[in-house]
């Protein structure tokens, strides 16, 4: 009994620190801008959102129900990665200067409506931009809350459902023309 | 312009700038000017009819939302008895504010500070130890001071902080025939969708008020990407003055519209044909105002002085999919010389299927707001022209903005003698003279004198024409 548990425990870790490296290389490809190597770890039944948050006198975290910045699915998600390859899209020439950090990762199995190959996966996103010939800097602060799936017989995972709850509600970007 | 005797020196500078305005040039430096800033929050933005929000927005009584005129904050709100109210936020007492939360709904606003509290229709309620503490005060005296004038158009709210000055249906004029087919096409009208998205942005506000006042001319280019991953069509996305659309400018009371469509064809924005047979209706709209709207594709379009609009069909958010129309109307609050508050709406036929609905609001985001795929690109572009007028050098080298298309020696332009609609359209969308008249209004303003006094008339068409 006692080894089962540990050995569930460890299994869980493992799982755990699989999760924290996929989130790690994600956050490194974006930064990067490799997006057609982060899209690679898009799944095609994605569901890709960033709600509006609203700001509200007792509440503290409240989103609205149908206003947002992003609704995504596979194809407009693949057309808005495909659009920065034009030369045309000014908003990333000369790219945002980005550096993404994720902490506060959990990673829970029991989702409800989880298969068994996903993960229910929440972390905390705090992206510094710099952008154009400048000291000018920003940030965007959100949680994610994501359900991975792994990819056998790989070790990796790629993403199924990802909300981008963000902290501002007025945003101080000239534009959302990074993936979050 | 550096210390000194400004107001002169702003006065000379503007009456300068109004006559280079004939000539098709505007100061660059005047896209970043403390001086200049300090004078619209005065004479224009404390003068005009401001855009508050749409009626959609606070549908029940005691719903509200805090918006902005110029530096101003005020509570948008529906009193008990159904009334929409624009209300000054801050405590008749020692000045606090009341409202503290973006939206939301309440009976009563109660100050933080002593607990003056006030219903929702600005009236005071109640003022804590009145009888001891206030007994002479005169409670029906202290209510939520309320904006001077508050006017409703087809539930788009205006405000004006002036006293006087002309009503909201004569600010309009007869632009009320070009918006009255956005919102009236459909059966039961337009209503908003969320919330709005706002973003702040470092550029002045005209920049973006040339934008949208007949800026055909920058669509292929700053949106190449948009045409690059066919995300909308040739017409709605491509190069101006090309192809075989049916392109007007169009100016009509100091404000404008630049349109593409199809002429004699049915295209109505590329609504689906069950929204066009269900839902649209000729019940409010004149012959020719139904006309417009069949054969129109797209419209972009300024209100002045701060309220701008994009009715578009033919866009998707992927090129494996349908094309759908979007809606979006929008407001810029100037917040310095160098900074703006953008709000943006979308909005789709309030009696369409949700479905269809969530499909427009899609197409808005996909392609405005702070995520769409062609307002990413203009932004910064705003940015730069602010940089650049911040400096020493547009200033000392007075440096000239173009404005010249349209004008009559730099093309052929005709007016289109058969157009259906009130003021006048320009047959073709080279021309930028809906940006020269927005600063002509914006001239006149800053004068004192009457928006109206800006000419308006179409002053590249010589007499002979």
């Amino acid at each position: 009994m006692m080894l089962t548990e540990q050995a569930d425990r460890l299994e869980a870790l493992l799982v755990e620190r699989e999760v924290e490296q996929f989130l790690y290389e994600e956050a490194e490809l974006l930064d990067n801008r490799n997006l057609h190597e982060w899209f690679d770890h898009i799944a095609e039944d994605i569901s890709y959102r960033m709600p509006r948050r609203l700001m509200r006198e007792n509440t503290a975290s409240v989103f609205s129900e149908r206003g947002y910045y992003f609704n995504e699915d596979y194809g407009s998600l693949k057309a808005r990665v495909e659009r920065f390859d034009s030369e045309y899209a000014w908003a990333e020439r000369p790219p945002t200067r980005t550096r993404r950090y994720v902490t506060n990762v959990q990673v829970t199995r029991d989702g409800g409506e989880l298969a068994d190959d996903e993960l229910h996966v929440e972390s905390n996103l705090l992206i510094y931009l710099s952008r154009g010939d400048s000291e000018d800097h920003t940030f965007h602060s959100a949680r994610r809350v994501d359900t991975l799936r792994r990819r056998e017989p790989s070790e990796s995972f790629e993403i199924v459902d990802r909300e981008i709850r963000l902290d501002q509600t007025v945003l101080s970007t000239d534009n959302v023309s990074i993936f979050l | 312009m550096a210390a000194g005797d400004n107001s002169k020196k702003t006065a000379e500078a503007l009456r300068e700038a109004r006559e280079s305005l004939d000539e098709g040039h505007f100061p660059l430096a005047f896209f970043h000017d403390d001086d200049l800033h300090q004078l619209e929050i005065e004479r224009i933005f404390g003068q005009s009819w401001v855009f508050i929000g749409h009626e959609s927005e606070i549908p029940e009584p005691g719903d509200y939302a805090r918006r902005y005129i110029g530096d101003d904050t005020f509570i948008f709100v529906r009193s008990e008895n159904g009334d929409v109210n624009l209300l000054f936020d801050s405590c008749r007492h020692r000045g606090a504010q009341v409202c503290r939360a973006e939206q939301g709904n309440t009976s009563h606003f109660r100050c933080p500070y002593h607990g003056w509290t006030y219903k929702n229709n600005g009236d005071a309620a109640g003022i804590p130890q009145k009888s001891k503490a206030f007994k002479n005060l005169d409670r029906e005296e202290h209510g939520l001071v309320h904006v001077p004038r508050l006017e409703t158009y087809e539930g788009l709210v205006f405000a004006s902080i002036a006293e006087e000055g002309p009503s909201l249906d004569e600010w309009l004029g007869d632009f009320k025939w070009y918006f009255d087919v956005h919102m009236k096409l459909p059966e039961g009208g337009m209503e908003v969708i969320g919330e709005p998205h706002r973003w702040v942005i470092d550029a002045n506000w005209k920049t973006i008020a040339d934008n949208f006042n007949g800026d055909s001319y920058h669509t292929a280019w700053a949106h190449g990407s948009v045409l690059d991953l066919e995300l909308g069509g040739e017409e709605t996305v491509g190069h101006a003055g090309t192809g075989d659309s049916l392109d007007r400018h169009v100016h009509c009371d100091g404000h404008t519209t630049s349109m593409r469509g199809f002429e004699g064809e049915d295209v109505f924005l590329t609504y689906p044909e069950e929204v066009v047979e269900e839902l649209f209706t000729k019940e409010d709209l004149s012959d020719a105002q139904w006309e417009l709207a069949r054969q129109a594709l797209s419209f972009t379009g300024g209100i002045f002085p701060n309220f701008g609009f994009l009715h578009f069909g033919d866009t998707t958010d992927d090129p494996e999919k349908d094309v759908a129309p979007f809606f979006t109307i929008r407001k810029w609050r100037p917040l310095g010389p160098d900074q703006m508050e953008l709000w943006s709406w979308g909005l789709a036929p309030k009696n369409a299927p949700e479905e269809f609905k969530q499909r427009m609001y899609k197409m808005y985001t996909s392609n405005f707001g702070p995520t769409g795929n062609f307002e990413q690109d203009d932004v910064p572009i705003w940015k730069g022209i602010t940089e650049s007028a911040s400096g020493q050098f547009a200033s000392q080298q007075d440096l000239q903005l173009n404005y010249q298309m349209g004008l009559d020696w730099m093309s052929e332009m005709e007016l289109d003698e058969d157009w259906l609609g009130p003021g006048f359209a320009y047959s073709e969308n080279l021309e930028e003279g809906g940006m020269r008249l927005f600063h002509e209004q914006w001239y006149e303003m800053l004068a004192g004198n009457d928006r109206t006094d800006a000419t308006g008339t179409p002053m590249n068409i010589s007499e002979g024409q």
